[in-house]
């Protein structure tokens, strides 16, 4: 061998030694035995054998949880709720106002929330943000008529903004999500983000509208100050439906799997 | 000497540079076969009860049903004696392969579009892709491993990993009672009607 091959197969040794140190080191040794395989048939049975590979790779639910006995109450009324009421009448929205119509009200209803995410933007000193979020809403509420067509879809710059709000302010700012929640109606949340829940309402339109004409108090009458807070309820109820469907289903534990889902998005949102 | 030194170090990072690169490609080829083949099963399957059993050998061929259910389960399956683990993973495959099905909709094709992958660690490739489908879009991210070829180990969908929903539900069940409370659970959910 020339000596130039020793010192490519000297290469070659280093990276393999290096790889293989990477590896275990990354991560913990604890694979149990090679038994495992048994069942998984023989293209994973090498598979299950490998040294390195974590059983702890997944951590449990990294939530705490001291309401929940309270918790599980609230999300099986909930739960009924959703079957018995909401559900059927999401259907019958869906079935009813055509889906061109329900994207403008979807749309139109987004745009109205502009305050909510432009102060947040700027709390996350996000300035670039809050300048695209500026620039999608006059875009949307001109050329979009009032915000029922995303046109700002149409300019690079403005597509695809990331959605902000208050709870992922506190999250980036550093404050803890706290215990979990599950809140009457609203379903999965924690400490931290029933509290940003409060600040995105007080941010949104829509909640002024009621308070500027003398608040929620029912006067009778089925008039705009009502039906432009239900109308915001509706148009939000198929996707939710939807997501709780999708975090639910084919679940072994309904409550530990939408908390886990919950839990776990938030945490994305947060550190997107 | 210093300047030989630096000359095999910089060959030494070359080379790493090249080996994951190459698995990166090689992996991110895999995931696109797999991801082409569920779409064709997917286009040409008219309902969703056949779409679980149609997609069943094609997510085997690409999946590490083994794998997931170890990590699924977590430390506990050191417990598990040999017959349980087989009888834990059959189920989990099958709820693996219902729980992805349900995210197609049977004669409808999403658009996908496929990221720049990065690698974790040695021998892992995660894949960030984003998925168009129905007007709505959101990130998938698979995370692959190497065991005998490229094998899909979990999908995480907006940041949620179905693994990690998982062992959140299968760890509750392995404190109440052990490798039969999981497996029981597991196959009650399993044998759940479509």
């Amino acid at each position: 061998m020339k000596p130039r091959s020793y010192l490519a197969a000297l290469l070659v040794l280093t990276s393999v030694t290096f790889l293989t140190s990477c590896a275990s080191t990354a991560r913990k040794s604890t694979d149990d035995s090679g038994s495992a395989a048994a069942g998984v048939g023989p293209r994973d049975a090498k598979s299950v054998q490998t040294k390195e590979d974590d059983l702890d790779e997944y951590a449990a639910s990294s939530v705490a949880d001291p309401l929940e006995p309270i918790n599980r109450v609230t999300f099986w009324l909930n739960d009924g709720i959703y079957r018995i009421v909401l559900r059927p009448l999401s259907k019958g929205y869906e079935l009813v106002i055509p889906k061109v119509v329900r994207t403008g009200i979807y749309n139109a209803y987004e745009n109205v929330k502009y305050p909510v995410r432009l102060v947040n933007n700027v709390l996350q000193g996000n300035l670039p943000g809050a300048g695209q979020e500026t620039g999608k809403f006059l875009v949307n509420s001109t050329l979009g008529l009032g915000g029922i067509l995303l046109q700002s879809d149409k300019f690079p710059a403005l597509a695809h903004v990331p959605d902000v709000d208050t709870g992922q302010t506190f999250g980036r700012w550093g404050i803890g999500q706290g215990a979990y929640l599950v809140l009457p109606l609203l379903g999965p949340s924690t400490l931290r983000d029933t509290v940003g829940l409060a600040g995105d309402y007080a941010l949104n339109p829509v909640t002024w509208v009621g308070v500027m004409t003398g608040g929620f108090l029912w006067t009778g009458s089925l008039d705009w100050t009502v039906s432009i807070p239900a109308v915001n309820t509706l148009r939000s109820l198929p996707e939710y439906m939807d997501n709780y469907d999708a975090a639910t289903e084919d679940a072994l534990d309904r409550y530990l799997a939408a908390r886990s889902v919950y839990i776990q998005y938030r945490a994305e949102v947060i550190s997107k | 000497m210093n300047r030989c030194l630096l000359l095999l170090l910089a060959s030494v990072i070359l080379l790493h540079g090249k080996v994951t690169a190459a698995s990166t490609v090689e992996a991110e080829q895999r995931l696109k076969t797999a991801v082409d083949e569920v779409l064709v099963t997917a286009r040409n399957t008219p309902n969703g009860k056949e779409l679980t059993d149609n997609l069943r050998p094609v997510l085997q061929k690409y999946v590490s049903f083994g794998v997931m259910t170890r990590r699924a389960v977590g430390p506990g399956w050191r417990q598990f004696s040999k017959d349980q683990k087989a009888e834990a993973t059959k189920h989990f495959t099958t709820l693996v392969i219902r729980t992805y099905a349900r995210k197609l909709t049977p004669g409808k094709e999403p658009s996908i579009t496929f990221k720049a992958a990065s690698a974790p660690a040695p021998g892992r490739i995660e894949v960030p892709t984003t998925v168009l489908n129905d007007g709505s879009n959101y990130t998938v991210t698979y995370r692959l491993e190497q065991a005998e070829g490229w094998r899909i180990t979990d999908v995480v969908i907006e940041g949620v990993s179905l693994i990690a929903n998982y062992r959140t539900q299968l760890d509750a069940q392995f404190k109440k009672g052990g490798p039969n409370a999981v497996i029981k659970s597991l196959s009650r959910s399993a044998d759940r009607p479509k």
